[in-house]
């Protein structure tokens, strides 16, 4: 599985890399380019229920890194 | 004004009237501002308690609770309460002073790496580095904590920008960009769907969790009544159910109900609102309501399909998603379910006792007779374990908000402060903390945070000389090989009571227990009820861990 994302903090990254060994997937790349926002790209692998459920963290992560307007 | 000024400032601004919390070094300043302030601060005896009673304050008032520790112990010994909030969905900021900027990262005295510590049990953390941002990140994290799915938000803030000074003044304090997509809104697409199921079934069965504590409470009693509905409660949903209505069947999972089990069972639809499917009620995933469809509503899209896959998701506000469905079934068709209802209802019957002979004073005899002698309004907390099931079992709640307990983390130790915050919460109403041995002991130093401030909070302690769940699971399934659990070497719990100033009542046998309870319940101030009660006592009805109702236990084999 592979994701991109646009972060607001740079530590997301690092906790989404620690999540992953949550979920009990590896984490098998990581690039970031922290300026005003994060340009992240993640691949993780693992088993097909264990990623779905480390998506869904995942986005959750991004979600509360900002307040709902 | 310095930042400590600010911090206080920024928490009147919320309209925070009382912290829970434990001073040290770092947080020095902070306290220094807080010296006869109108901000309320109540000295605990361990910081896992000030994360506990604010939890207990949140949990029952639905305003946002906050506990502050100072840097390296204090913040690690916070983080307990904190997943337990994250668990639960409970708002919660927490704010911690950490060493000055220049000691951070020199393993200074009582440095903690507490934002990398924390970062797993928080919905986020933040490590304020300069005095001017102060009343901003604290207003970010008030919002964070209440948004969405509520729960936890921890403020880091070094000793020196505590004491800087700053320009920005309370009125003038920078607002926070929301810069995040509004609240999830349920899709029309998606109740229309849910109600096409519901008017197609003929055997649902509602599922309410603690999302309805987002004030959907009477929203959801009017939609179960709307339908004839038979429903039950996850722990946390304890108290969504009307008193008296007759459709309602019950806790559910490894210690629920026998009808509200097997009604989920048997269900063709499962409407599940609020809730996330935890382990403790469905046991074993793919066994789980085989033959019904999922109706899923939750604020939290991770929900879905996490354990249980949904056939409808409902995504948003649950007030929001009862009020459609509600509306929507109200322009067509409403069908009743109550012959489904009365036949869920036989499904069950009483509770299974596992009292042993006359003149011993049983556990579940002893919460029987307090719940009998309890005033309607009173507010229970419970710790974990054994009685923590008991009650559940037992107790029928006018609300939500009259119930409040480690469910999803089930932290021992959390009852009795979690009642110390629900009295602040809720002056007036008589609070209660159900706990046993074990916990107890693990929270007895509040007894002198009852004492100091007179709390009228009143501790009912089922002592059973056990860990009791552990003991009893070690009795089925670990060849009764007790290792651990034993306790009969107990203090006098009476006496610990009384070397603290608090009134101590005891029971140790049925004769005369209710006149004692009815005098403990009675009595004005902080008060202790000693059950001394049988040490073999097992919590019935059972689904051992990974089964499901077809293999429930009522009894010993």
């Amino acid at each position: 599985m592979t994701c991109e994302l646009t972060l607001r903090d740079v530590r997301s990254v690092a906790r989404i890399v620690n999540l992953a060994h949550r979920f009990n997937c590896r984490c098998t790349h990581v690039t970031a380019n922290a300026g005003a926002t994060v340009s992240a790209r993640f691949a993780f692998d693992g088993a097909e229920l264990a990623l779905t459920r480390l998506r869904a963290q995942i986005d959750r992560i991004v979600a509360y890194e900002t307040v709902p307007s | 004004m310095t930042g400590a000024q600010a911090v206080v400032a920024a928490l009147e601004r919320e309209g925070v009237e009382t912290i829970f919390g434990y001073p040290g070094g770092a947080i020095m300043p902070l306290y220094d501002a807080l010296y006869e302030h109108p901000v309320r601060h109540i000295l605990v005896r361990h910081e896992a308690a000030a994360a506990f009673a604010a939890s207990g304050y949140a949990r029952t008032s639905g305003r946002t609770g906050v506990c502050c520790a100072t840097s390296g112990p204090g913040a690690t010994n916070l983080v307990t309460g904190l997943l337990d909030a994250m668990m639960d969905s409970v708002p919660l900021v927490a704010i911690t002073g950490q060493v000055r900027s220049e000691l951070m990262g020199t393993d200074g005295f009582q440095e903690a790496d507490v934002c990398a510590i924390t970062q797993a049990v928080t919905k986020r953390n933040m490590l304020v580095d300069h005095v001017d941002r102060i009343g901003e990140t604290i207003a970010e994290a008030f919002a964070l904590a209440r948004a969405g799915r509520p729960g936890p938000v921890l403020v880091d803030i070094p000793n020196d920008v505590l004491k800087a000074q700053t320009d920005v003044t309370a009125a003038a304090m920078k607002p926070f960009a929301r810069s995040g997509a509004g609240e999830p809104r349920v899709s029309d697409a998606a109740v229309r769907d849910a109600v096409a199921r519901i008017r197609s079934a003929r055997r649902p069965v509602a599922i309410i969790g603690g999302g309805v504590r987002a004030g959907a409470v009477d929203l959801y009693r009017m939609f179960v009544a709307m339908l004839g509905l038979p429903h039950t409660a996850t722990i946390n949903g304890l108290g969504a159910a009307a008193p008296g209505d007759p459709s309602y069947l019950g806790m559910l999972g490894m210690h629920g109900l026998k009808a509200a089990n097997k009604a989920v069972q048997r269900a063709d639809l499962i409407l599940a609102l609020g809730m996330r499917f935890d382990d403790r009620v469905t046991g074993k995933p793919d066994r789980f309501a085989r033959e019904a469809v999922v109706v899923h509503a939750d604020i939290d899209a991770t929900e879905f399909n996490k354990i249980i896959s949904a056939d409808v998701a409902l995504h948003g506000d649950l007030c929001h998603t009862l009020h459609a469905l509600i509306d929507e079934l109200a322009h067509g068709h409403v069908p009743r379910f109550d012959d489904w209802s009365a036949e869920a209802r036989l499904l069950g019957g009483s509770l299974p006792s596992d009292r042993v002979g006359e003149g011993v004073l049983s556990a579940t005899d002893a919460l029987d007779r307090f719940f009998a002698a309890l005033p309607p309004d009173a507010i229970i907390t419970t710790d974990v374990g054994q009685h923590q099931m008991w009650a559940a079992q037992r107790a029928r709640p006018a609300h939500p908000r009259k119930y409040a307990t480690s469910a999803g983390l089930g932290a021992m130790g959390f009852g009795f402060p979690a009642a110390i915050g629900a009295a602040y919460a809720n002056p007036g109403t008589p609070v209660y903390a159900i706990v046993g041995d074990g916990g107890f002991q693990m929270s007895l130093p509040e007894l002198a945070t009852l004492r100091r401030y007179d709390v009228p909070a009143k501790v009912v302690l089922i002592d059973n000389q056990n860990l009791g769940m552990v003991r009893q699971w070690q009795e089925l399934f670990f060849s009764q090989r007790y290792s651990a659990t034993n306790l009969a070497d107990n203090p006098d719990f009476v006496a610990i009571a009384r070397a603290y100033g608090i009134d101590a009542y005891a029971i140790s046998e049925p004769s005369g227990a209710d006149e004692t309870i009815a005098r403990f319940v009675a009595s004005r101030g902080p008060a202790l009820l000693h059950c001394a009660c049988h040490p073999t006592e097992n919590v019935w009805p059972m689904i051992p861990a990974g089964m499901t109702v077809d293999d429930l236990m009522e009894a010993r084999a």
